[in-house]
């Protein structure tokens, strides 16, 4: 009875108590979603345009924010050293192109995973030797992101949002915008949308397979860099922020490998959740920690309703 | 303008209406088309320019007072303005249906005399030359669209801008001459001819004076309220009166502005664009959107399917209500407002009747639940009953007074009387003029003090006061046993289901009633797809054992209804089956305006009928269909006759 | 005798001009199979060219070396009055060369006026990264390529599927789409690979009337792939006949007819 209690009644009178409490465990777990969302956002891209499932987009994540400390600790200003790190990216997505995809065309699906896991273990072996193994401060400061915090007092209680988180979110709802924008109404994204679509016919309107893969790797690559920074000011920089590409797999299990929109908000509701969750239920009954496995029970709870994921198209067989 | 004063003389006939409204609303939206995805505009100022310089070119290519102009096309301000430039010229505008095929169009333009036709585009054209060389008079074509057309022979062939080109160039020269034409034209003078398609025999020109069209429009639009800033979508043909009523009589009366479909397809779309404040439309198309709608709710969630079906049953209780500013508790006020928001609102977006305060339907009877379905909606659905003869109106429903099993009161200004035999008769002010080159049947449809036959069966409800059509008066029959036949009556009730596209009930001087059905694809097709039941054709479709068990289920419960009623249990259906391919107005079964056409559907389906009545189990047959193009293929069929249950009547024999 | 010469008017009073496409000795092997044997033949300016022959003569491989899909191991592809050097089929597209498929290959997931505007691509004025970057100037080219498309959606009647996502279209609109896509690139040469395939004969005569009015209107010069042997004799102005692999027949649609190779080819094989 009291168990019963502890899981429908407490946690939701703990809420309604303390509103301003609820208010600051879910902004923070916006913040996480953000994150998840843009790394989804990564995957997302490149599996429309390719089919490609890839695997090195949180590898890509670890080498964005290491070539940007890296870069700035070679004495470059903080915003050369940004345009540096977009012009590493750019080079390294013609070299993936190059090396990688353009040879294994028309090879199955499978073969392309595997190659991706092949750039994540590059990636990984190459950054060590450049930049090191230890881990690095991200350069905020350097970039003007904003310190310091804003405080409110909802419902006579207390409020604090970091300034960095604020600047993250709203970075993260630029990006995105100009991103949705692009892939709608520009022609590169309706070339794009197409070259997911279909490629036979994509060729047929003049469509270069190869220049939509350099610009969809690059695409990630910025994507990668953002993430990277976000997430870099707020834990440090190290290899150890590769595991953030694993809290996109539960993403994009709920949002459907080919959803910009369940990207965007699956990420984001697996912030609040887990958050939620973490707060009110993991830590008072679970002791904690719930935050590493929740997101994987939720995805797979959804899935064992709607196999296609929650924004996925749905399956429909015809006879 | 919502008076009863009389009509002034500078008011009495189309052009001048429309100078009245290039002075008083010149800078007005008086037509709009979409074309190329943009929708267009012009200006009751530019519309009087397009006109002129479109009456002035038919001047130029010798258009004399009198003389009959065919104009066949789709709804767009070019037949509109072709409509006005030959009234204005002193010629009479003769709008033909643009699906009639070429012998249709030939009797017409022949009867009738005409010397120009103003048309659409190569298909219309190509039908018409066809014909030409049994149409002597016709001198001159001029088309709109001129794709393909550019290599055609243009001896009596001219693109539609040169002939307003010409016009524009000689209006020095030809503009006093326009302006005394446009001057003379008469209070009874003919405003326009539309040839009825009739459900027998050849189409019979009906003439209309400027008195006939104005009064009407004039009363018809005091009657509910129309102004200058009504929108209406003109989608419906133009050789329709109510399309001429509607688009040019009230539109010019009123000053208001008439919209063009990009085309015929995208219909539901520009609707919804549009969002007319004054609609009409058959009781086929309310049903059709409801039946669209449904099979989308069937798609959706369990959530909003639930949350649809108990919004629309609340509002099946309270919308007439508001409707009708009846009483209505404040709690239910507030749950339609709710359901409002969540439900109606977005519905009626949807059906792109957003802002429609008077919509109209007529032609056939409407189906009671599709009827309080819109009007729980919100939307102030009526209905009215007219005629071509009748420049529409004869009975309409007044606001708060509106009902689903009746056509209303008389109109403004209309006398009705209803004979012995039961038929409706009226005189109105409206009241046609003539059929043209056809005294016969002018004075067997009109007497010599005004009184019209309609031809159909009636009676005023006590009390009300409202009109109640039963049929038409010649099909009101007696079955062998001497009860009442109704077929149309009956078969209203059968097309009600939405898996009935049209029933056709056999039963005069017979035994027994028998009935031939039409499956409705959309229904049945997306029945069939969601119970993963295959099927090639429409014929297969129709012939599959559980369509028939399906269709019999509809039968039997039509029948348990007629049972009730001891005036008509005589016309329950004993058997039937469901025909191998839809009745067509190209195979001559329906009328133009889908009306089904009686004994061309007996002799054809003769076989069919015999084997309705002669007991078999199945019947074998080859029918003749004639494709789009005009060409005849033949199919054929087997298909199984069926029993339906009927029910024991509860009163006495209808006999006397 | 003008017709194989160019260069003339026809009966109905267009315009053939010179050589547009000149086909040189080509020869197309897959593995040890040869599918196209030293055939030569060309293409006039604003004419209707059809190639015939049985299933499996080689007319859409030939079709697939116009287009650039398949690269010949013998022979010339001379495009404009140049020798065309190898080149991947966008970079052909480019060039002013459209097609449709047998098969139809459309963008399922985007609708039918997203499709049509992907024909535009390839008057792209801005290189590609530039488009990307650069919003203001792609936004006019933009609305200028959105009133060409609209131009086209109107003249193959797809208003009413504009906004409809292609997956969703019956088979003979998604011909038409496929058409309206070609012909948004305002190619100099359409390719149309069995335009007809599986169209019941109401949509055969739709289709071959859009083809004629294309021709006629837009002065598109127009190569298709056809074995319904009546459509292609009213349609083109002339054609090639291939049997296993090689040319039979080329001539206009009565020499054809009244070869006897081209008559025992179509007698002695079976096809549908």
């Amino acid at each position: 009875m009291e168990l019963l209690s502890n899981i429908f009644v407490t946690p939701f009178a703990d809420m309604i108590g303390a509103p301003d409490f609820l208010m600051q465990v879910i902004w923070e777990g916006l913040v996480s979603g953000v994150l998840y969302a843009l790394i989804a956002l990564g995957f997302v891209l490149i599996f429309r345009s390719s089919r490609i499932f890839n695997f090195a987009q949180g590898i890509m994540v670890v080498f964005a924010a290491l070539t940007l400390v890296g870069l700035h600790e070679l004495g470059l200003p903080a915003w050369v050293a940004f345009a540096g790190t977009l012009a590493v990216m750019f080079v390294l997505a013609v070299v993936i192109e190059r090396v990688v995809l353009r040879p294994l065309i028309g090879q199955p699906d499978i073969i392309l995973f595997m190659a991706t896991i092949g750039i994540t273990l590059f990636l990984v072996g190459g950054g060590e030797i450049i930049f090191g193994g230890e881990n690095k401060v991200m350069i905020s400061d350097e970039l003007g992101i904003p310190d310091g915090s804003y405080e409110f007092n909802p419902f006579d209680g207390f409020l604090l949002l970091e300034a960095r988180d604020v600047t993250v979110v709203f970075g993260a709802v630029v990006m995105v915008a100009a991103l949705l924008v692009f892939l709608t109404y520009s022609k590169m994204g309706r070339a794009i949308r197409a070259l997911g679509d279909d490629s036979t016919a994509a060729l047929s309107v003049g469509i270069s397979l190869t220049t939509i893969w350099v610009l969809v790797w690059f695409m990630a690559g910025i994507i990668a860099l953002m993430t990277g920074i976000a997430w870099g000011s707020r834990a440090g920089v190290s290899f150890a922020l590769e595991i953030i590409a694993l809290k996109a797999l539960p993403v994009l299990m709920l949002g459907g490998l080919e959803s910009i929109t369940g990207a965007i908000v699956g990420g984001l509701m697996i912030g609040v959740l887990e958050k939620l969750f973490e707060i009110y239920w993991g830590q008072p009954l679970l002791g904690g920690s719930t935050e590493a496995w929740f997101a994987y029970v939720l995805a797979l709870t959804v899935l064992l309703f709607r196999p296609q994921g929650l924004f996925g198209e749905k399956i429909i067989e015809r006879v | 303008m919502a008076d009863g004063s009389p009509i002034s003389d500078d008011l009495r006939s189309i052009p001048r209406l429309l100078a009245r409204n290039a002075r008083a609303f010149g800078d007005k939206a008086a037509y709009r088309e979409k074309e190329l995805g943009i929708w267009q505009n012009w200006t009751w100022a530019e519309t009087a320019e397009e006109v002129e310089a479109l009456a002035l070119g038919l001047m130029t290519l010798g258009l004399a007072p009198g003389d009959h102009v065919a104009i066949v096309g789709r709804n767009r301000p070019h037949f509109y303005w072709s409509m006005v430039a030959v009234q204005a010229a002193g010629g009479v505008p003769v709008p033909v249906y643009q699906d009639s095929v070429a012998e249709e169009i030939a009797y017409v333009l022949d009867h009738c005399g005409a010397r120009y036709a103003v048309v659409e585009d190569q298909e219309q054209v190509d039908k018409i030359i066809e014909v030409k060389d049994r149409l002597p008079n016709l001198e001159t074509i001029a088309y709109v669209d001129p794709r393909g057309l550019r290599k055609y022979d243009h001896e009596h062939l001219k693109p539609f801008v040169e002939v307003q080109e010409a016009g524009r160039a000689a209006r020095t020269e030809l503009g006093g001459e326009l302006k005394a034409r446009s001057d003379a034209l008469g209070w009874d003078d003919t405003c326009v001819m539309l040839y009825t398609s009739g459900t027998t025999g050849r189409p019979k020109g009906v003439v209309l004076s400027n008195r006939n069209i104005i009064e009407t429009s004039k009363a018809s639009a005091d009657f509910d309220h129309l102004t200058q800033g009504e929108a209406i979508l003109a989608y419906l043909p133009m050789a329709w009166v109510g399309d001429f009523i509607f688009s040019v009589g009230q539109a010019y009366w009123c000053g208001f502005c008439v919209n063009c479909p990009e085309s015929a397809t995208t219909m539901y779309e520009n609707l919804h664009e549009i969002g007319p404040s004054y609609f009409f439309a058959p009781p086929r198309y309310f049903e059709e959107r409801i039946t669209i709608l449904t099979i989308r709710m069937e798609d959706a969630s369990r959530i909003k399917r639930w949350m649809f079906w108990t919004a629309m049953d609340f509002a099946k209780r309270v919308g007439p209500a508001l409707l009708d500013e009846k009483p209505v508790s404040a709690m239910d006020r507030f749950k339609y407002w709710l359901g409002d928001i969540f439900v109606y609102g977005p519905v009626r977006n949807r059906a792109g009747m957003s802002s429609v305060r008077v919509a109209y339907t007529a032609g056939e009877a409407i189906g009671p639940e599709i009827f309080e379905f819109w009007r729980s909606l919100g939307i102030n659905l009526k209905q009215l009953y007219g005629q071509t003869e009748a420049s529409v109106f004869i009975t309409q429903q007044p606001d708060h007074e509106v009902r689903a099993d009746t056509v209303g009161v008389p109109s403004p200004g209309v006398e009705i009387k209803i004979a012995d035999s039961g038929e409706v008769f009226y005189r109105s002010p409206g009241v046609f003029q003539e059929y043209y080159k056809n005294p016969d049947s002018t004075a067997s449809t009109k007497d010599e003090e005004g009184w019209v036959a309609t031809g159909d069966a009636g009676f005023f409800e006590e009390g009300t006061g409202h009109l109640r059509i039963i049929d038409r008066a010649k099909d009101v029959g007696k079955t062998a046993s001497g009860a009442l036949f109704a077929p149309k009556y009956v078969e209203n009730k059968l097309k009600f289901f939405p898996n009935i596209l049209e029933a056709v009930v056999h039963g005069a001087g017979r035994e027994m009633c028998a009935a031939f059905i039409n499956i409705d694809l959309t229904a049945v097709g997306n029945w069939a797809e969601r119970n993963n039941i295959a099927y090639a054709s429409y014929q297969e479709l129709a012939g599959h054992p559980e369509v028939l068990s399906t269709i019999q289920g509809h039968i039997e419960e039509v029948n348990a209804s007629l049972a009730e009623d001891d005036m008509l249990s005589g016309c329950q259906i004993h058997r039937f089956l469901v025909l191998h391919k839809e009745l067509d107005a190209d195979d001559g079964e329906l009328t133009r305006t889908r009306k089904v056409r009686r004994n061309i559907i007996a002799e054809k389906y003769d076989d069919l009928i015999a084997a309705l009545y002669d007991g078999s189990k199945e019947v074998s047959t080859e029918t003749e269909v004639t494709y789009e193009d005009g060409r005849k293929g033949s199919i054929k069929a087997t298909l199984e006759v069926r029993d339906a249950k009927v029910f024991e009547v509860k009163a006495l024999e209808a006999a006397e | 005798m003008n017709a194989m010469a160019g260069n003339y008017t026809t009966a109905d009073g267009r315009k053939i001009g010179g050589t547009l496409m000149e086909m040189k000795h080509i020869t197309l092997k897959f593995g040890g199979v040869t599918a196209i044997k030293d055939i030569s033949f060309d293409i006039f300016e604003g004419e209707i060219r059809a190639i015939i022959g049985p299933n499996g003569a080689g007319k859409s491989s030939m079709l697939n070396v116009i287009s650039g899909f398949y690269h010949p191991q013998e022979g010339e592809v001379w495009f404009k009055g140049a020798k065309r050097p190898t080149m991947k089929p966008w970079a052909v597209a480019r060039q002013g060369i459209a097609r449709t498929f047998q098969n139809i290959a459309l963008f399922d997931g985007m609708t039918v006026l997203d499709n049509v505007m992907t024909g535009r691509l390839t008057h792209m004025k801005r290189g590609l990264f530039a488009q990307a970057l650069w919003f203001g100037a792609a936004e006019r080219e933009e609305i200028e390529n959105r009133e060409f498309v609209e131009k086209i959606i109107d003249f193959l009647e797809i208003q009413h599927i504009r906004k409809i996502p292609v997956g969703r279209l019956p088979y003979g609109l998604k011909k038409r789409v496929e058409l309206a896509r070609a012909l948004a690139a305002e190619p100099q040469l359409l390719l149309l690979d069995e335009p007809m395939a599986g169209m019941n004969v109401e949509e055969k005569e739709d289709m071959s009337r859009f083809i004629l009015d294309v021709n006629d209107e837009f002065g598109t010069t127009i190569a298709l792939i056809e074995h319904d042997m009546g459509v292609v004799m009213d349609l083109s102005d002339r054609v090639v006949v291939m049997d296993y692999g090689r040319k039979i027949g080329d001539g206009t649609p009565d020499e054809v007819r009244s070869n006897q190779e081209v008559i025992d080819a179509y007698l002695g094989v079976k096809h549908d």
